[in-house]
């Protein structure tokens, strides 16, 4: 699929939206949600959690969306900007944005350029701590040619220049409301943070700081049929099962977001008919990181860098391929995620231009295969202590992960199938914001990585994953002297890697980078430097009276709320 | 005992300062961190930003003589700002303790958080009260009846089922069977009308029950054992051979000597008020100032966990010494001088 | 003190007056014996005496006295107070009785309800009894305690505020506030210091002769008993096992216990020989399982074949000299 082919599917989405909705702005009043991580600030710029983007999501719009098939939407604009068309500049330096006439913020004033520039500044303001920085990575200047023009200029080529502005990390905030929060002082301006003016179908009537939003509908909305619904309730707070039970049980609620509740429980909620469960595939994969370095205590100060040396065991190519070769991810699947996740072999599953087939021999279980890996590879258990060793080396692995009741049985069952081939696994679950956490004291890290092997999901925003292959580069592995910030937790580290990365950034043709990037992914896969399991889908669950919702794992859920309307199934 | 409360008061003070400083600290050893929760797309120099941009760089005194500026003498300016809606010192660009999550002040997130708290966790405190003191007295009144034998059984059940199981079962029941509850709390009603009101009521009464039972549990308990130790005293036997009525020996002279105990207990029951239920909170999705604790906890917000706890702690210091109080007040046997 | 035995009017006169506690025990706290405190006692208090009951601790005298008072439900017996027969009357009915019959207890105070100032203790039977207003109640409450020797300045003060003695004062003020006519005093002195019991005693005695009181005086200290009462019970396990007139008991003890009991009595002067006085061995039998035949016959030292086998009769056995024992069976048949 190329990127025409993108557009092309992204003008008949657009084609067919008006046909959904007949109906007259708040014709089918109270529209109730329910999230059960509470929404706590309505600026996303400030925030960055999936929850405050998606509550954002209703008022303020970014100039472009990502549709349920990862391809653009113009929500601000016409026409997206491309090399053809323009748009783009031939040294792919630039892009310029044409924004629609007419669109009003809901305080009934013109959005211009002028909001657009003051969206960049305000999130490249020093001290401001934007949380969507990553957006404007590049961004050397923002500037309004006209009214309803803006030229964003990049310090270097850009093969994909759709960061700023596009997908739910950078929506298009009002100058006129924001001007006084810039960089230092945003924390302060607690009622622009806790109601922002947007462009988008509904506004704020009243903020809960993490507990309830109360919105209504835009009257200055540019669709003037839209919304469907006069009133959202946003509640937040519980926990998943209860949330779950609510839409598809006592159906109080009409949509509840990221249904983590234990696939059995769920399926039966769902036979009370009152609702059903919705998924959405993105990029996210829970995968097994493994530590190439040596992880152990008596590594002293240079536990799991480089400057360690090899890992005693997990340098060996053969122990990597058959640790992966025991995992039965299909039962992985169905213990833990059901309709939430599907077995994979790569770390890029998606866009299907990107998704390699092959590594397709991890899907099935071999412990035979593992066990003979093992054998001709010289580990055997040779003291009979039931655990295969080599130069007195025990396989003998400390898996870690974050707290989680799915991960916990994730952990366990690979126990299992590890002890089938002789390997020795110790369990160890950390609390999230201690794991995730990046206080350089603490041992505890995923970034500092004192175990072999680690667990986690990670993703990438929109659907260009050139960003994230560079994690994986000699230059992103975590150590003291960056003070253990990066990405690359294997610390792999393989100059052809490296230079295949570079290219990847000066190449433009949709192709070639699926190419690059299909390569990039099997490198990683056939070295054994991640070990994917699962590709997590998005899971939310919905009334059966509420028509139009079209999950959508590539932006916001919220993306097409505008659209949402009450009716028979 | 004006002499006695003033001198424990002044008391108080440096008490409370220690407290808060040990607070501090061990909110800041806590290995956790405010963009933990963060997508993981979110890289790790933007994390660093993030964490400056909340004034995590500074050394650990300096942020704690922050807290100590604009908790003990920004904020209450800012009450006193309110109230009288003047403008006192620097009332333009006051530093006032803002949460990192939600970057709003503290005050006004606890400020909005206590009406759903006060009622639905205030009215299971009362409600226990009121079922609590008469099962205790009739249970001790009647000991080992059949009475008792129930109250006995409720009140193990009320100390021994955690929150999270009752309820969810009462949910379970009177929700998703029978539909007469909403399972979720609604903090934005607002009672302007009878429906309103009934509104107001029915979404109140599960989570009430399921804390007044944990409530009436402890303190019937208290109650029975403290009238038990009354009835058997000599006082009672005279107040019989007195020819006192049965209901007047038993309310007037075992039921007010009983009391003394329990109202202690009940005094300092109520900080825990005002922290709110954190399970029952989360449970029924009261959202009070129990789920604010946390999920300032899960997320790292140490200024809203840092300020929330201390309040309880100042809560607690108090409501010790207002118990103690009342106990000079209630038993003339004590005098503090 | 009326002690020379001319015709006067019965008080009080119990019969048979039986007073067992259960005992329950195990996992459906099964009802498998009892205490039998009081074990079918009679004596009689003529109008105007006072009859000493004497005993060693634990052997129910304390719960007789509160049994004849009915501040029990009794097990069986019948008692008579001003010949109305109270043994079976529900404490409702009783509660109207109450004025005439009232109680001095042991410890002043455990017994005077600590939240309660000295006029709302002795006030509060008048606003039960009586209708008197508040201020003629507070006259009465200053009334009685000055007929007891309290200083009526301190009526507001509480229990915990006075000492030992005048602590009794306010329990003897509060039982004489509605004029009964007979006054149990359970072992009124035992809490007391020597110096202060004198003066409680004289206080009894006196109020005695002022309001023409009757009293059953219950005490362990036989001393104190032979001042005040006129005739003296002797009570051991639950039953009575010698009623006489005071000089006769003292002077010439029928039932081996009285001896007992009396040869333990210290002797103050140095020079009186003690050599016949008479050690008790063995401990009190438990009441819940007393032995056959005589109560005392574990531990009596005149102990017979037949005292094994058959309860002694109690029985006049010389005029107003009544006693328990099998040696006297056969001196008067």
């Amino acid at each position: 699929m190329k990127l025409k082919t993108l557009l092309l599917g992204a003008a008949a989405a657009v084609a067919m939206a008006p046909l959904a909705a007949q109906a007259e702005r708040g014709s089918d009043g109270q529209l109730n949600i329910i999230y059960w991580q509470a929404v706590s600030i309505l600026n996303p710029y400030l925030s960055g959690g999936s929850k405050d983007r998606d509550a954002s999501a209703l008022i303020i719009e970014p100039l472009v969306r990502y549709d349920p098939t990862g391809a653009m939407v113009p929500y601000l604009v016409d026409t997206i900007p491309t090399v053809a068309n323009g748009g783009i500049s031939e040294d792919l330096t630039s892009i310029t944005w044409t924004l629609s006439e007419g669109i009003l913020w809901s305080d009934g004033t013109a959005l211009t350029a002028a909001d657009v520039v003051f969206t960049a500044q305000y999130c490249m303001a020093e001290d401001g701590g934007c949380a969507s920085a990553t957006a404007f990575a590049d961004v050397e200047n923002v500037e309004a040619i006209d009214d309803r023009t803006v030229k964003v200029t990049f310090s270097k080529p850009k093969p994909f220049p759709y960061g700023p502005f596009v997908g739910n990390a950078s929506p298009i905030i009002q100058a006129a409301q924001f001007a006084d929060c810039l960089g230092a002082a945003a924390p302060n301006c607690t009622d622009a943070n806790f109601g922002p003016i947007g462009t988008g179908p509904f506004m704020v009537s009243e903020f809960r700081a993490n507990d309830t939003i109360s919105y209504v509908a835009n009257p200055n909305f540019r669709d003037s049929a839209k919304p469907a619904f006069a009133s959202v309730t946003f509640k937040g707070g519980g926990d998943a099962a209860a949330a779950a039970r609510a839409v598809l049980e006592t159906g109080e609620f009409d949509y509840a977001w990221n249904m983590q509740v234990d696939p059995e429980v769920l399926s039966n909620m769902e036979a009370a008919g009152k609702g059903r469960v919705v998924s959405a595939f993105g990029t996210m994969v829970e995968r097994m990181l493994v530590n190439l370095t040596d992880s152990t205590a008596a590594a002293g100060d240079a536990r799991s860098t480089p400057e360690a040396g090899g890992h005693p065991y997990l340098a060996d190519p053969a122990v990597r391929r058959a640790l992966s070769m025991a995992i039965d991810r299909a039962t992985l699947v169905e213990v833990g995620y059901g309709a939430a996740g599907k077995e994979t072999c790569n770390v890029v599953p998606a866009p299907a231009i990107y998704a390699s087939t092959a590594n397709d021999w991890c899907l099935t279980q071999d412990i035979a295969g593992a066990n003979a890996l093992l054998d001709s590879a010289g580990w055997v258990d040779s003291n009979g202590d039931g655990i295969r060793d080599k130069d007195g080396v025990e396989l003998s692995i400390l898996y870690q992960t974050s707290t989680n009741a799915v991960r916990q049985d994730t952990q366990a069952l690979v126990k299992q199938w590890w002890g089938e081939i002789g390997v020795e696994t110790e369990l160890r679950n950390i609390d999230a914001a201690v794991f995730f956490g990046s206080d350089p004291a603490s041992p505890d890290t995923y970034q500092k990585f004192y175990a072999d092997i680690e667990m986690y999901t990670n993703w990438f925003d929109g659907t260009d994953p050139e960003t994230y292959m560079n994690s994986w580069t000699c230059g992103q592995i975590p150590g003291p002297d960056n003070g253990w910030q990066g990405n690359n937790m294997p610390r792999y580290c393989n100059a052809d890697y490296d230079a295949l990365v570079v290219k990847l950034s000066s190449t433009s043709a949709l192709d070639e980078r699926a190419a690059i990037i299909q390569t990039l992914n099997n490198m990683l896969m056939e070295a054994g430097a991640i070990i994917p399991l699962v590709h997590r889908g998005a899971v939310s669950a919905h009334a059966n009276t509420l028509l139009g919702v079209d999950l959508n794992a590539w932006d916001s859920e919220m993306w097409n709320i505008a659209d949402w309307t009450r009716g028979d199934m | 005992m004006l002499n006695y409360t003033l001198r424990r008061l002044m008391f108080t003070v440096p008490v409370l300062l220690f407290i808060s400083f040990i607070i501090f600290i061990i909110l800041d050893m806590a290995p956790n961190d405010p963009t933990g929760n963060l997508p993981m797309t979110i890289p790790p120099d933007v994390r660093e930003k993030i964490r400056e941009s909340l004034g995590l760089g500074q050394p650990l005194p300096v942020r704690y003589f922050k807290w100590c500026v604009q908790f003990f003498i920004n904020e209450p300016l800012n009450i006193i700002d309110k109230m009288f809606d003047v403008c006192t010192w620097g009332c333009e660009d006051r530093l006032r303790v803002r949460s990192w999550a939600t970057r709003s002040p503290v005050v006004d997130l606890i400020v909005e958080r206590m009406p759903q708290t006060l009622w639905v966790v205030g009215m299971s405190y009362v409600v226990g009260i009121i079922l609590a003191v008469p099962i205790g007295v009739i249970s001790a009144y009647k000991q080992y009846s059949w009475f008792d034998q129930a109250g006995t059984f409720v009140s193990m059940v009320g100390f021994s089922v955690p929150s999270f199981f009752s309820g969810v079962l009462v949910i379970v029941i009177f929700s998703v069977q029978l539909g007469w509850f909403p399972s979720i709390y609604d903090t934005t009603l607002k009672v302007v009308d009878w429906d309103t009101f009934m509104m107001q009521i029915r979404q109140m009464v599960m989570p009430v029950m399921v804390l007044a039972l944990q409530t009436t549990a402890q303190i019937s308990r208290f109650m029975r054992a403290s009238m038990l130790d009354n009835l058997n005293m000599d006082y009672v036997r005279t107040a019989r051979a007195k020819g006192m009525k049965e209901t007047t020996v038993l309310l007037v002279h075992v039921l007010r000597n009983s009391l003394i105990p329990v109202v202690t207990v009940i005094a300092l029951g109520i900080p825990a008020i005002f922290g709110g239920a954190i399970i029952t909170e989360a449970v029924f999705k009261v959202n009070g100032i129990g789920q604010l604790l946390i999920i300032g906890i899960q997320g790292a917000d140490i200024p809203l966990v840092q300020t929330l706890t201390f309040i309880f702690a100042v809560l607690i210091v108090m409501f010790n010494l207002i118990a103690d109080i009342l106990y000079g007040i209630l038993d003339p046997r004590i005098r503090y001088d | 003190m009326l002690d020379n035995g001319q015709k006067r009017e019965k008080l009080v006169e119990v019969s048979d007056l039986k007073m067992h506690f259960p005992i329950y025990a195990g996992l459906f706290r099964k009802h498998v014996g009892d205490v039998k405190a009081v074990d079918g006692v009679s004596f009689d208090i003529f109008d105007g005496e006072t009859l000493g009951l004497v005993g060693e601790s634990g052997c129910g005298k304390s719960t007789c006295g509160r049994a004849v008072l009915r501040l029990y439900d009794i097990t069986s017996g019948s008692v008579k107070i001003g010949g109305r027969e109270i043994g079976a009357t529900p404490q409702g009915d009783l509660r109207k009785m109450r004025p005439t019959m009232q109680m001095v207890f042991q410890d002043p105070q455990a017994s005077l309800n600590p939240r309660m100032t000295v006029e709302g203790i002795i006030g509060e039977p008048l606003s039960e009894h009586t209708d008197l207003d508040r201020k003629g109640k507070l006259a009465k409450v200053h009334e009685l305690m000055d007929a007891v020797g309290l200083n009526r300045a301190f009526s507001s003060r509480y229990p915990h505020e006075f000492s030992g003695g005048q602590r009794q004062r306010i329990g003897i003020a509060r039982a004489l506030a509605l004029n009964p006519k007979f006054i149990v005093c359970d072992e009124p002195i035992a809490a007391l210091d020597v110096s202060i019991q004198a003066q409680v005693v004289n206080l009894l005695e006196d109020l005695q002769k002022k309001l023409g009181l009757t009293y059953l005086f219950i005490s362990h200290d036989l001393s104190m008993v032979r001042h005040i009462a006129d005739r003296v019970a002797v009570m051991y396990l639950g039953k009575i096992v010698e009623v006489s007139p005071r000089d006769a008991l003292y002077s010439d003890p029928l039932h081996p216990y009285t001896k007992a009991l009396l040869s333990a009595v210290p002797e103050p002067d140095p020079d009186v020989t003690t050599d016949d006085r008479v050690i008790l061995q063995g401990d009190v039998p438990s009441p819940s399982n007393p032995p056959k035949g005589c109560n005392f016959c574990t531990r009596c030292p005149a102990v017979m074949d037949i005292c094994h086998e058959n309860e002694p009769e109690f029985r006049e056995v010389s005029p107003g000299r009544f006693v328990a024992c099998h040696h006297h069976n056969e001196t008067t048949n």
